[in-house]
């Protein structure tokens, strides 16, 4: 049995739920609205067991064979049991598209771009300051930046040009919380959906700085589907499954000498965006993923910085056999 | 330098700052001062802190003993209310970097998902190395009518570094040791049942007048190189 948690209303949940319909599997929907007044007999641990109450079928933790997490944010009615859930769901011997453990590090973006340089990524010039001075350095040494968010709040991408004294001005500003700068990296945006070794590329051509958000007196971006080097395409799926991920959104940017830079590693893509554009069977591919060969836990993570004193920075680990 | 993340409200890290020798605490509202400045690349930051309103530069920083799982909202006072919920996921994700980066001995590290603290000991978490380390871990049972009381505690021991502190047979000093080394644990405290199985781990105790001695001997003692 699968099973799918989110709200039905969310299209990428609807969208798997839509796919997996086709396949004919046995799913059952853990709505979030149910959430908090589900009825629920758990056990925690590294064999979890148990059962949980969905509409009226009684389902044991042993019948489930994949898991699609997706879940919203719940009322603090239902915090304990969201919490309770996830830490049952992500540790089930079961095919889990995401382990929630696994998504963290998107949350602490710096913190997830060094595990990229470290997996042998290109990676932008980064500098996470409260410093008017550093800023000021980092920009006259790149001559475009642009500054967004560290968290996982999203935030609108907005570039400072050296020659423009506003945003030089702007620069002047900080030090009341840490800011994210960036250098401008020139070229056209793409957005990789790894699904469990395969991936979709889309090239997204957009006159805004940050695409997601270009209805401001911009073109709307115009998304296709890409071509991407096998080898890049492969370590994609590597890095993926090295931080836990079976399914991701990787953020890239392909410059004109045809080097590729990569910003994020997105661990709940809104894949339906991009496939509503460029007809990828991203959907489906994800159904094919729940109803195949069960995906067992990766390794238990340990803890660590990425780089230590006795080490060279980690190859990440292979959590997918 | 020992640099004690936490809040001024929070006893046991204003004991810990008075009892060490050259620490200093590095509060929410720190965060939120001029003077930080961190680079992200794949070999580690050099950076610069900002500790009981202050610039360290990373090089004086031997040790970070970390009294916190998350900056809250309500600690930013100087910050304008409605922009207190953004800046206190910004700095929390910040601090996450920061920890990863810094050079200094760091009890507890950030796990490699980008927990802290308390966060970093979930019971799924831990419960998933013990077992690969091969320790007998109690299971914890979660009710919608209601959870189990947490079994008593039959042996609490302590861990430091690599040094097992508590009157405990030497299985368990063992076996804290292993699984505080598949965490990568400086310091905490575990707890065994009554048929010795591993119950908690956590580190929201203060720590032992012993226990705080030696973790002042470790987060001041040679910086990573």
């Amino acid at each position: 049995m699968i099973l799918v948690w989110g709200s039905p209303a969310d299209p990428p949940v609807a969208a798997v739920l839509d796919a997996l319909d086709d396949l004919s599997a046995d799913v059952e929907l853990l709505d979030d609205a149910t959430v908090p007044a589900l009825a629920y007999d758990l056990v925690v641990g590294p064999r979890p067991s148990g059962w949980l109450e969905l509409g009226d079928r009684q389902v044991d933790l042993d019948e489930i064979t994949a898991v699609y997490l997706r879940p919203g944010e719940q009322p603090r009615s239902g915090t304990p049991t969201s919490a309770a859930l996830l830490a049952v769901l992500g540790s089930l011997p079961a095919t889990v598209v995401n382990r929630p453990a696994a998504g963290r590090s998107n949350l602490a973006k710096p913190f997830q771009l060094a595990a990229l340089a470290a997996a042998g990524l290109a990676i932008p010039d980064t500098l996470v300051t409260t410093d008017p001075g550093a800023a000021r350095d980092f920009l006259a040494r790149h001559r475009r930046i642009v500054y967004k968010s560290i968290s996982g709040v999203r935030s609108v991408v907005a570039s400072i040009n050296a020659g423009d004294p506003a945003g030089v001005e702007r620069l002047d500003r900080l030090g009341h919380g840490p800011v994210q700068l960036q250098q401008w990296i020139d070229g056209t945006d793409v957005r990789v959906h790894v699904v469990g070794d395969r991936w979709f590329a889309t090239s997204i051509t957009a006159e805004a700085t940050d695409y997601r958000y270009a209805s401001d007196g911009t073109a709307p971006p115009e998304l296709a589907p890409c071509d991407l080097p096998d080898d890049l395409g492969r370590r994609l799926v590597d890095v993926s499954h090295g931080m836990g991920l079976l399914v991701s959104g990787v953020d890239l940017r392909r410059t004109a000498d045809e080097s590729w830079c990569c910003f994020e590693i997105n661990p709940s893509p809104g894949f339906t965006y991009y496939e509503g554009h460029t007809g990828q069977p991203i959907a489906g591919a994800i159904a094919a993923l729940l109803t195949g060969p069960v995906i067992g836990a990766a390794a238990p993570r340990t803890a660590r910085t990425w780089w230590s004193d006795d080490a060279a920075p980690p190859v990440p680990r292979t959590g997918v056999p | 330098m020992i640099v004690v993340l936490g809040s001024r409200h929070d006893s046991v890290a204003v004991n810990l700052v008075g009892r060490w020798p050259s620490a200093a605490l590095c509060s929410a509202e720190d965060l939120t001062r001029p003077g930080w400045a961190w680079a992200v690349s794949a070999s580690g930051g050099r950076g610069s802190w900002v500790v009981d309103g202050s610039v360290v530069p990373d090089e004086e920083v031997t040790g970070v003993f970390v009294r916190r799982g998350t900056v809250h909202a309500e600690e930013l006072t100087s910050t304008h209310p409605d922009d207190r919920a953004y800046l206190a996921a910004e700095a929390h994700a910040f601090l996450v970097h920061v920890l990863a980066s810094t050079r200094a001995v760091v009890a507890n590290p950030v796990d490699d998902g980008g927990a802290l603290g308390e966060a970093a000991l979930r019971p799924e978490h831990w419960m998933a190395a013990a077992e690969a380390a091969g320790i007998a871990v109690a299971p914890l049972r979660v009710r919608s009518t209601g959870g189990d009381r947490p079994p008593e505690a039959a042996i609490e021991v302590e861990l430091v570094g690599a040094d097992v502190l508590g009157a405990a047979p030497p299985t368990f000093m063992d076996a804290a040791r292993t699984v505080g080394g598949w965490l990568g644990l400086q310091w905490a405290v575990l707890t065994f049942d009554d048929v010795g199985r591993l119950s908690a781990i956590t580190t929201t105790p203060a720590p032992t007048p012993d226990a705080a001695a030696r973790l002042g001997e470790l987060l001041s003692s040679a910086r990573a190189a």
